[in-house]
C-alpha cells in the first residue's frame, strides 16, 4: 500500500527570542502514514503535532527534512486538492452564514454549480448540523457546531487525506462521540485521517496506528493493537477443587477462588498451556482465556514517563 | 515559488518600476501647470491646517482659514490678517477675493493716527494683486483692483491705463460655472476710458468711449427690457459727449478740425446719422463763439484743419499759478505748511516727506515685511481761496516715522492729471495752460508730456526735531531731484 | 475564480464593520451638509463647496483604504481563518490578490457611494450634474488603489499598527511631490539626490490631486485627459510593482 504521508527526517526549530535559545518543536521526525488508515498522532500539549501538521500543508516552512503528501512534495496544488484540514480550533469568519463558509471553501477547491450546492447540502447533513443552522451567521454557533461545520468543510472536497487536529478537544460526551462516529465513518470510506489528538480513548477506539511524539521526537509508533497488547493472561474457570487451584497458585502465582469460580488474573504467555492442562485434567472447566491488555492510556504515560526519565 | 519565478518576478518589478519613473517624468510638467501658483506652506501652520494642505485639500483648508481672516477684520485685527492673506493665496492661489481683499487692507487700512495710509506697504499691496493675476491667467477681476489702486491711491495712471487695457482687452469674466466666457463688464471699459484721460490721451479715451457705447448699444439691442443696461449705456453717451464737449472747450483751436467734421452738420459721431443739434452742447455756433472767447488765447492760434489730419500740437490759454508753500516745524516732528496757489477752489496738492534715499521699492515677490526704518509720508491738501495750510503731526507713530535718516526730502506737488474737470477747464488736462515763474516741471517723458508743479527741499534730521529751521536754502533743484528718483530706482530694480 | 471567490469574501466581511460604515455615514452627512458652509461670497462658496466635497471623499476614502489596507491580509492570519484557506488549492499569489482586490472593491464602493451624493448635491445646488467631478472622484479612487497596494504590501511583513503609520506616513510624503520636484533642482547635490529619491520611489500620491483645476477650471492643463490616463496609468503599474513585492514577501511568510 502506498504512503499518505512520509515525513523524512522533519525539523522546525524557533529562535526563542527571550531566553535566546532554539526550540525544536518538531525534532528530526521521520514517520509513514499509509493509505486508508486512521491514524493517531499523540502528544502532549506543545509535543509539536501542530507544527507538524502546518509543516505538512505548507503554512510554514521545515527548518530540515522533506515530506510527501500523497506521493508529492509539499504544497503541491494537485495534492491539495485531495487534502483537508481542520485546524485545532475551528476559525472562520464570523459574521458568514453556514452555508455561505461552504459556498466559499468550496469555490476554493473550484467545485462549479450546481456540483457545489449538492456537496454543501451533503457534507452539512453528514455532520448532523441543524439545518436551521444553515442559514445563521457562524457567530451565533456553539462550540459543537463549529466543530462540525468543522468537519464539513474538510469533506467538502471529497478528500483523500484528512488532517484532524484535535477535532474532539473541548466538545460534550455526546457531542464528542458523534464526532468519533463521523471520523470513523470517514475511514470506513477509505479515506486516509491524520488524526492528532491527546483524547486517548478516542484514538484507541478510532486509530489503527498511532504514533506518539514528545518533545518533537518520535517515540514509537506501531499498529493499536500492538501497542496495547499485554505480556500477561487472564484465565477464568469454574468447578475443580480446592486441590486444583493449590496446584494452578503453584505454577501461576495466584489463583482467587470466588462462588465456584477462580480467576488467575496474570499468567506468563508461556504458562498458560500448563495451567489450562491442569484445569481440563481436573475435570474444571475453562471460562475464559484472555489476553491481558493495557489501556492505549497506559502505553502513552509509560512511553512518556520514560521519555522523561531519559 | 521557484527561484526562477522569484527572478523573473524581480525582474517584472524592475521593468515596471522604471515604467513608473519614466511615467512620473511626463507627469511632471502638468502637475506642476496644475499648482500654478500654490506652494505647500509649512511653517506658521498650525497642525489643523498642516495635514489638510499636505493631503491636496488646499481649498476647503484655505476657505476655513479665509472664514477666519474675516473675525479679523471685523475686530480690527489687520496685522493678523496678512499672514492668513499669504497662507490662503498659498492654499489657493485662484481664491480672487483674498488676493483683492488682502491687498486692500495693505494699502488702504494700515494708517497713523491722523489717518494718513502708510504707503510703504502699497509697493507689497501691488505685488500681491501681481502675483494674484499671474496665478489666476485671463480673470478679470485682479487686473482690475490693481487698475483702481494705481488710479485711487497711488495716482499712477500710466499703470493704471496699463491695467486698465489689459483688463479690457485680454481678459475675461467666470460664468457660474467657473469658466471664462464671459465679456469683462463695462466698468472694465468705463475705467478704461477715464484713465486714458487721466493720460491726456483725449481722443483714445473718446475712442474706447465709442467702442463701449457701441458694445452697450448692441448689448441693449438684445435684451431691451433690462433697465441696467440701458443705464449703463446711458451713461456711456454721457461720459462720451461729456469728453467731446470738454475737449473742444479746452482745446477750442481744434474745434474748427472737429466742425468742419461731423458736429456742425448735426450728424452723430457715433452712428454717423444725422442728429438733433441740441443734443450737443457745442452745435449751436453762437454757444460754440461764447466758449471761443472765454479764454484768452496765448500764442497763434492754429489755421483751420480739414479732417482727418493729425491734430495740431495743444495750445490753450496760459494760467499763472503763483505756486509756493513755505514749510516750518512747530514742534518736534510736527509740520506744519502754509501755502498759495492760484486755482480754483477744491485742488489738491500732495505733500510728500521721505527718506534722502527712498526709493519706490520693486519688489520681485510679495512680502510684507517693511523696513520698519523708512520714513514715508504723504499727504494731501485742497486749495481755498488761493491759500491753504496744513498741519501734519508725525511724532505719535514712531512706528511709520522713525526718522532714522539723516536727510529727508520734503515735497510739494500738484499734478493737472490727478484734478477734477474744473481745474482741467482752466489748464488743460496736461497742464498745457499752466505756468508759473519758480516751480513747474515738465514731465517731457509722457506721452503726450504733463506739466506739473513741485517744489523740493532737502531737510535734516536736525531740522526735523527744530534744531535749525527750514529756510528756502534748503530748496533742491526738482532735475536733480527727479534724476535721484529715478537713477536709483534702476539700479534698485537690476 | 478562486481569487475573485476570496476578493468577494473580503468585500462581505469589510462591509460588515461598523467602524467602515459610521465612516461613510458621517462623510456623506458632512457631503450633503456641505451647502451650507457655502457662506463665503458666492463667487467662492461653489469652490468652497466642491472643495470640501472633495476633500470629505478623500479623507474618508484615505482612512477607509488604509484601515482596510491594512488589516486584510493580518486579520487573516490573527483570527487564523487563513488555515482553512490556504491549506486548499489557493496559491499563496492568488490569496495576496484576493486580498488585495476585496480590499479595493471596498474602497470603491465607499468612494462610488460618496461620489454619487456629493454629485447629487451638487446637482441640487448648482441645478446642473458636474460631471467634471467624477473626473476628481475617480482620481481619488486611483490614489487610493496605489495606497490600498502600498499598505497590503507592508501588512506582509509590518504588524497593523506600524503598517499604519508607514503607509501614513509615505501618502503624506508622497503627496509633497510639488515640493520634492522643485528640490530637483536644488544646488545642494545630497539634496538633489535624497528629494530624486523621494520623488521618483515613493509612490507620487501628489500626481493625483486635481482639485485645483476641477475647482477653478481656469487653471490651464494642457491636456486634462492625457494627464488623467497617465496617472491611471502609474497607478495601476505601481500598485503592480507593490503587489509583486507582496506576492514574493508573503511567499515565504509563516502562518
Ligand atoms: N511560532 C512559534 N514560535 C515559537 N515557538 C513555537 C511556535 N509555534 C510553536 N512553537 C513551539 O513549538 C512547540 C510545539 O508546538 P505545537 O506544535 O503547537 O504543539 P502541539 O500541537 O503538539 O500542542 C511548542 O513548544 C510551542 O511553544
Ligand atoms: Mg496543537
Amino acid at each position: 500500500m502506498a504512503a499518505a504521508v512520509s515525513i523524512q527526517g522533519l525539523t522546525k526549530t524557533y529562535l526563542d527570542v527571550w531566553s535566546k535559545t532554539e526550540i525544536r518543536a518538531v525534532d528530526n521526525l521521520t514517520l509513514e502514514v499509509e493509505e486508508g488508515e486512521i491514524f493517531g498522532f499523540l502528544g502532549r500539549n506543545g509535543a509539536g503535532k501542530t507544527t507538524t501538521i502546518k509543516m505538512l500543508l505548507g503554512l510554514i516552512f521545515p527548518t530540515l527534512g522533506t515530506a510527501t503528501v500523497l506521493g508529492k512534495p509539499i504544497g503541491d496544488t494537485d495534492a491539495k486538492a485531495q487534502v483537508s484540514y481542520l485546524p485545532e480550533e475551528a476559525y472562520f469568519y464570523e459574521g458568514m452564514t453556514g452555508w455561505d463558509t461552504m459556498d466559499f471553501y468550496a469555490r476554493l477547491f473550484r467545485i462549479p454549480e450546481p456540483k457545489r450546492s449538492e456537496r454543501i447540502r451533503q457534507c452539512l447533513k453528514d455532520v448532523f448540523l441543524d439545518e436551521s443552522a444553515w442559514r445563521r451567521p457562524i457567530r451565533g454557533y456553539s462550540k459543537g457546531m463549529r466543530q462540525r461545520i468543522g468537519i464539513a468543510q474538510a469533506l467538502i472536497n471529497d478528500p483523500k487525506l484528512l488532517f484532524l487536529d484535535e477535532p474532539t478537544s473541548g466538545l460534550d460526551p455526546i457531542a464528542h462521540a458523534e464526532l468519533r462516529e463521523i471520523i470513523v465513518n470517514v475511514g470506513r470510506q477509505g479515506k486516509t485521517v491524520f488524526l492528532s489528538s491527546h483524547q486517548l480513548p478516542d484514538v484507541e477506539l478510532t486509530c489503527s496506528r498511532v504514533a506518539i511524539i514528545h518533545r518533537g521526537k518520535l517515540l514509537t509508533s506501531g499498529k493499536t493493537q500492538e501497542l496495547t497488547a499485554g505480556d500477561k493472561v487472564e484465565i477464568t474457570f469454574s468447578g475443580g477443587d480446592a486441590a486444583l487451584a493449590e496446584k494452578v497458585k503453584a505454577v501461576a502465582g495466584t489463583c482467587e477462588a470466588k462462588n465456584g469460580t477462580c480467576r488467575v488474573p496474570a499468567v506468563d504467555p508461556q504458562k498458560v498451556n500448563d495451567i489450562v492442562d491442569l484445569i481440563r485434567g481436573a475435570k474444571a472447566s475453562v471460562v475464559s482465556v484472555v489476553p491481558h491488555r493495557r489501556t492505549l492510556e497506559e502505553v502513552f504515560v509509560d512511553t512518556v514517563m520514560k521519555a522523561g526519565a531519559n | 515559488m521557484t527561484a526562477s519565478t522569484r527572478r523573473n518576478l524581480i525582474a517584472a518589478i524592475v521593468v515596471l518600476f522604471a515604467l513608473t519613473v519614466v511615467l512620473q517624468v511626463r507627469i511632471d510638467p502638468t502637475v506642476a501647470d496644475m499648482n500654478q501658483g500654490r506652494k505647500t506652506p509649512f511653517a506658521g501652520l498650525s497642525t489643523e491646517f498642516i495635514l489638510g494642505p499636505l493631503l491636496g485639500m488646499q481649498q476647503a483648508v484655505a476657505g476655513l482659514l479665509w472664514v477666519r481672516a474675516d473675525e479679523f477684520f471685523h475686530e480690527g485685527d489687520y496685522d493678523a490678517i496678512l499672514p492668513m492673506v499669504r497662507i490662503v493665496t498659498w492654499l489657493d492661489p485662484h481664491n480672487l477675493d483674498v488676493y483683492i481683499t488682502g491687498a486692500w487692507h495693505l494699502a488702504y487700512n494700515f494708517t497713523d493716527s491722523s489717518e494718513r495710509s502708510d504707503r510703504r506697504y502699497i509697493p507689497a499691496a501691488q505685488k500681491l494683486l501681481e502675483e494674484g493675476d499671474a496665478n489666476n491667467p485671463g480673470v478679470y477681476d485682479i487686473a482690475f483692483e490693481l487698475g483702481w489702486q494705481n488710479t485711487d491711491k497711488i495716482k499712477d495712471y500710466v499703470r493704471a491705463h496699463y491695467w486698465y487695457k489689459k483688463c479690457a482687452e485680454e481678459r475675461k469674466g467666470m460664468d457660474e460655472r467657473g469658466e471664462l466666457t464671459q465679456p469683462v463688464p463695462m466698468f472694465v471699459w468705463h475705467q478704461l476710458a477715464h484713465s486714458l484721460a487721466r493720460l491726456g490721451r483725449i481722443d483714445e479715451c473718446i475712442a474706447v468711449w465709442r467702442k463701449a457705447l457701441a458694445m452697450s448699444t448692441e448689448i441693449v439691442r438684445k435684451d431691451p427690457k433690462d433697465y441696467s443696461k440701458r443705464n449703463v449705456r446711458d451713461s456711456e453717451r454721457h461720459n462720451l459727449e461729456l469728453t467731446l464737449k470738454r475737449k473742444f472747450s479746452r482745446y477750442q483751436h481744434e474745434i474748427d478740425w472737429e466742425l468742419d467734421g461731423k458736429l456742425t452738420k448735426g450728424i452723430d459721431p457715433i452712428t454717423g446719422e444725422p442728429r438733433p443739434r441740441d443734443s450737443y452742447l457745442f452745435l449751436n455756433q453762437d454757444e460754440i463763439q461764447r466758449k471761443l472767447e472765454q479764454f484768452k488765447i496765448v500764442g497763434e492760434t492754429p489755421p483751420p484743419m480739414a479732417v482727418g489730419q493729425p491734430r495740431p500740437p495743444a495750445v490753450v490759454p496760459k494760467w499763472e499759478t503763483a505756486f509756493d508753500v513755505r514749510p516750518t516745524f512747530t514742534a518736534d516732528k510736527v509740520l506744519e505748511l502754509k501755502g498759495r496757489f492760484n486755482v480754483g477752489d477744491g485742488a489738491r496738492v500732495t505733500i510728500r516727506l521721505h527718506d534722502e534715499d527712498w526709493r519706490p521699492p520693486q519688489l520681485k515677490e510679495f512680502t510684507f515685511d517693511i523696513d520698519q526704518n523708512v520714513t514715508l509720508m504723504q499727504d494731501q491738501h485742497s486749495v481755498r481761496q488761493g491759500t491753504w495750510g496744513r498741519k501734519i503731526d508725525m511724532s505719535k507713530d514712531p512706528k511709520m516715522y522713525s526718522f532714522k535718516s539723516p536727510y529727508y526730502f520734503l515735497v510739494f506737488e500738484f499734478d493737472p492729471r490727478g484734478t477734477s474737470p474744473f481745474v482741467h477747464d482752466r489748464f488743460g488736462w496736461s497742464g498745457e495752460g499752466m505756468t508759473d515763474k519758480k516751480y513747474l516741471w515738465e514731465e517731457k517723458e509722457k506721452d503726450p508730456p504733463n506739466r506739473i508743479l513741485r517744489k523740493v527741499y532737502r531737510i535734516s534730521r536736525a531740522q526735523v526735531l527744530r534744531r535749525t529751521p527750514i529756510t528756502e536754502a534748503d530748496v533742491f533743484p526738482t532735475a536733480k531731484y527727479v534724476e535721484l528718483q529715478t537713477q536709483a530706482q534702476g539700479t534698485r530694480s537690476e | 475564480m478562486v481569487t475573485l471567490a476570496i476578493a468577494k469574501q473580503t468585500l462581505e466581511d469589510m462591509l460588515r464593520r461598523k467602524i467602515l460604515l459610521i465612516l461613510l455615514i458621517v462623510a456623506v452627512a458632512m457631503i450633503a451638509l456641505g451647502p451650507s458652509v457655502g457662506f463665503l461670497s458666492p463667487r467662492e462658496s461653489s469652490a468652497v463647496l466642491r472643495s470640501l466635497g472633495l476633500a470629505v471623499i478623500l479623507l474618508a476614502g484615505l482612512l477607509i483604504t488604509v484601515l482596510t489596507g491594512i488589516q486584510v491580509i493580518p486579520t487573516e492570519i490573527e483570527r487564523r481563518t487563513v488555515y482553512t484557506v490556504l491549506s486548499k488549492p489557493v496559491q499563496r499569489y492568488e490569496f495576496v490578490l484576493g486580498k488585495f482586490l476585496g480590499g479595493l472593491f471596498t474602497v470603491f464602493v465607499m468612494i462610488a457611494s460618496m461620489g454619487i451624493v456629493f454629485i447629487g448635491v451638487l446637482r441640487y445646488q448648482e441645478g446642473r450634474f458636474a460631471t467634471e467631478m467624477i473626473q476628481g472622484v475617480m482620481m481619488t479612487f486611483f490614489q487610493m488603489t496605489l495606497l490600498g497596494a502600498l499598505a497590503i504590501f507592508f501588512s506582509t511583513f509590518a504588524t497593523p499598527v506600524v503598517n499604519f503609520f508607514l503607509s501614513f506616513g509615505l501618502f503624506i510624503v508622497g503627496n509633497m511631490s510639488a515640493v520634492t520636484e522643485s528640490l530637483l533642482n536644488n544646488k545642494n547635490v545630497a539634496t538633489r539626490l535624497i528629494a530624486g529619491a523621494v520623488h521618483y520611489a515613493i509612490p507620487n500620491f501628489g500626481n493625483f490631486n486635481i482639485q485645483n483645476k476641477l475647482i477653478h477650471p481656469q487653471v490651464v492643463i494642457k491636456d486634462m485627459n492625457v494627464f488623467i490616463m497617465q496617472n491611471i496609468a502609474y497607478a495601476l503599474i505601481y500598485s503592480a510593482v507593490l503587489l509583486l513585492l507582496a506576492i514574493i514577501v508573503f511567499d515565504r511568510r509563516e502562518v
